[in-house]
């Protein structure tokens, strides 16, 4: 909260000013109606609208990074609550029939605020697609903010679920493979006592980079649990499958992975595994690919 | 510090905040929970957890994790604290555990000083002649954090065996529960070998992993560190929690089948008072009782190869039949069902 004051400051004192005005301006040429005279009907209905605008700019400023579609969404907002506020104002207060601009401050600004929204909401679709460039690999199709893993920018292992019960659907009706690749980093354990675990958390969101560079632009990269990472790969089969396992764990042997307190190189490697999707629910593709996993762990064990 | 009574209950102060709770508290600031929110109704400042007097009883532990579970809001929360567990931080009796010559010895004295290293979940080592079964019993009346409490012990458990042995061991799980959504989790942590829906929750190993000697031991040190650990048991008045203690007697004088009278005279207490301490902690005799005669009658049949008449009898049933029917009772399935299921 006192970050977004923090942030907005001119412009939220500048709708809260504006406000004030509109209300002094009408207590200035006008007076107060009796209670009698309210009409609650209106009172609720204006009030509310009043309200829910601002409700909509705080959520809007709250929840986006400043800049220009912010700015515009937020004066947009604010001309259609200062519209609805002026027109509450009419409520409580009769002025003359000899003052005119009331109409203005009242009419005035909704046109105005709307067509701000307009443009800012269109800007906003076009930060969008931008955005949903930079997830690429990250998300297919559908996006579920809940299913987001809370460490690492991915997916967790309940989006996986839901894209693979879709992608085994869909690759058995297009007639396409459809394979998975487990990677797993080995002796994590031993980087989070060695380093810490913030380090090991670093390691988690360094390797979700690296590998997001190697996969293709239609795979996607889930992390599973820990430190065991998944990539889905359409139409791909269980040969391309290995090859690209292999380029994975080649690409984690090569990071050069620094640790923060000491900068010194923290040597990784990763156990990879695969296998191909067939008529199968979801759980039990990744029960098959834990134990292909676990077999493909088995010879380094000592080490792992 | 010295308590009034032989063991601790679910409001008695004696977990020091700047072990265990901190090591949760610290999980929980690394992922960003405010907290204000995270020590909301728990009675404990977030500028007392460092001081080494701060101590706080099992109930304001336990509504620490229910805040934690719930502000986290990540299926990997258990586990992540599980693995910081052991042998962790928790002065003289970690030290005696990282410096423990092979891994029966620290499974032992995990028993052993379990008021300081596992005060919520009891954890007790069983031996047969194949294998080694580490088993957890709840000692504070855990309630709907037992689950977690569960995952987050058992992790401890392999994670230590694997940190302070330095290799993978063939552990092999069962829980009580059916399978979980998150199974992922359990696969990371836990290993591949998972069977649910048991009657009991523990961790199998073949025996002759427990002997294996562990590189790190300082012979010396270790004694040293064992002595201060049990100095401070000693100092912390009270070994073992109302349950936990009850629960020890009931295995003890299981073949007698006791009743609350006779337990509540064993615990120099009324009958009244007992029953009321048992509601505290959110069982009942009753409870209690099945729960042991459980445990001993699967350890007749599976390790001694008892029969049912034979079991029936050791555990004071009238008859056989009266026996298969108080065993589906506590387990959901007549003998011979589940113990094909054990098998199969």
């Amino acid at each position: 909260m006192s970050n977004l004051l923090h942030h907005h400051r001119l412009k939220l004192t500048a709708l809260f000013l504006a406000a004030n005005l509109g209300l002094l301006l009408h207590l200035a040429a006008g007076d107060l109606k009796a209670m009698a005279e309210w009409v609650w009907l209106d009172v609720v209905g204006e009030g509310g609208s009043a309200l829910l605008a601002l409700v909509w700019l705080g959520l809007i400023l709250k929840s986006r990074p400043a800049g220009r579609v912010t700015n515009l969404l937020a004066i947009g907002l604010s001309c259609v609550f200062f519209s609805w506020w002026i027109d509450l104002l009419d409520e409580f207060i009769r002025l003359p029939d000899s003052v005119v601009w009331d109409h203005w401050l009242e009419s005035g600004p909704m046109p105005v605020g709307l067509l701000f929204l307009t443009y800012g909401i269109y800007h906003w679709h076009h930060e969008q697609l931008a955005i949903s460039q930079q997830m690429e690999k990250r998300e297919r199709l559908s996006r579920e903010h809940r299913l987001f893993d809370k460490l690492t920018p991915l997916g967790g292992a309940d989006y996986l679920r839901r894209q693979l019960q879709l992608s085994v659907q869909h690759s058995a009706q297009a007639q396409q493979p459809l394979s998975l690749v487990v990677v797993d980093i080995n002796n994590f354990d031993g980087i989070n006592q060695r380093y810490g675990h913030d380090e090991g958390d670093r390691v988690l969101q360094a390797m979700t980079q690296l590998l997001l560079l190697n996969v293709r632009q239609q795979d996607l990269l889930c992390r599973l649990a820990g430190d065991r990472f998944v990539v889905l790969l359409p139409a791909t089969g269980e040969t391309l499958a290995n090859q690209f396992a292999g380029e994975l764990a080649e690409a984690v042997r090569h990071l050069a992975h620094k640790s923060r307190q000491h900068g010194e190189r923290i040597q990784l490697s990763a156990t990879v595994a695969t296998v191909m999707a067939l008529q199968e629910t979801p759980d039990s593709l990744l029960q098959r690919l834990n134990l292909a996993l676990a077999k493909a762990k088995r010879p380094l064990a000592l080490s792992a | 510090m010295t308590l009034a009574c032989p063991w601790y209950e679910c409001d008695s102060r004696l977990i020091a905040a700047h072990q265990q709770p901190a090591t949760l508290i610290e999980l929980c600031l690394s992922r960003g929970i405010d907290s204000h929110r995270l020590l909301r109704g728990t009675g404990l400042f977030i500028e007392d957890v460092p001081n080494a007097d701060t101590l706080i009883s099992p109930t304001q532990f336990l509504t620490l994790i229910d805040n934690a579970q719930r502000l986290l809001g990540a299926d990997d929360s258990s586990f992540l604290f599980g693995q910081r567990l052991l042998p962790g931080h928790h002065g003289a009796a970690s030290q005696a555990l990282a410096l423990a010559n092979n891994l029966q010895q620290a499974l032992e004295l995990l028993g052993e000083l379990r008021a300081l290293l596992s005060p919520l979940l009891s954890p007790r080592l069983l031996l047969d002649e194949q294998h080694a079964y580490v088993y957890w019993l709840d000692s504070c009346g855990a309630g709907s954090q037992a689950r977690f409490l569960l995952e987050a012990n058992m992790t401890a458990v392999v994670a230590m065996s694997r940190r302070l042995g330095g290799e993978h061991l063939p552990w092999q799980c069962h829980f009580r529960q059916a399978p979980p959504r998150y199974i992922e989790q359990y696969w990371v942590n836990l290993g591949e070998d998972l069977h649910f829906n048991r009657p009991y929750n523990l961790l199998r190993l073949p025996r002759e992993c427990l002997t294996r000697a562990w590189p790190q031991t300082v012979q010396s040190t270790a004694q040293v560190a064992c002595q201060q650990a049990r100095q401070q048991l000693h100092d912390l008045g009270a070994e073992a929690s109302l349950l936990d203690t009850l629960q020890r007697w009931l295995f003890r004088h299981v073949r007698e089948a006791p009743n609350l009278d006779h337990a509540a005279a064993a615990f120099a207490m009324s009958p009244a008072t007992m029953k009321r301490k048992l509601h505290k902690h959110g069982t009942s005799y009753q409870e209690q009782h099945d729960q042991i005669r459980m445990l001993v009658a699967l350890y007749l049949y599976q390790v001694k190869g008892y029969s049912n008449d034979e079991v029936a009898s050791h555990l004071r049933f009238h008859d056989a039949t009266n026996f298969r029917r108080s065993f589906k009772r506590w387990t959901g399935l007549a003998p011979s069902a589940l113990l094909a299921v054990l098998r199969g």
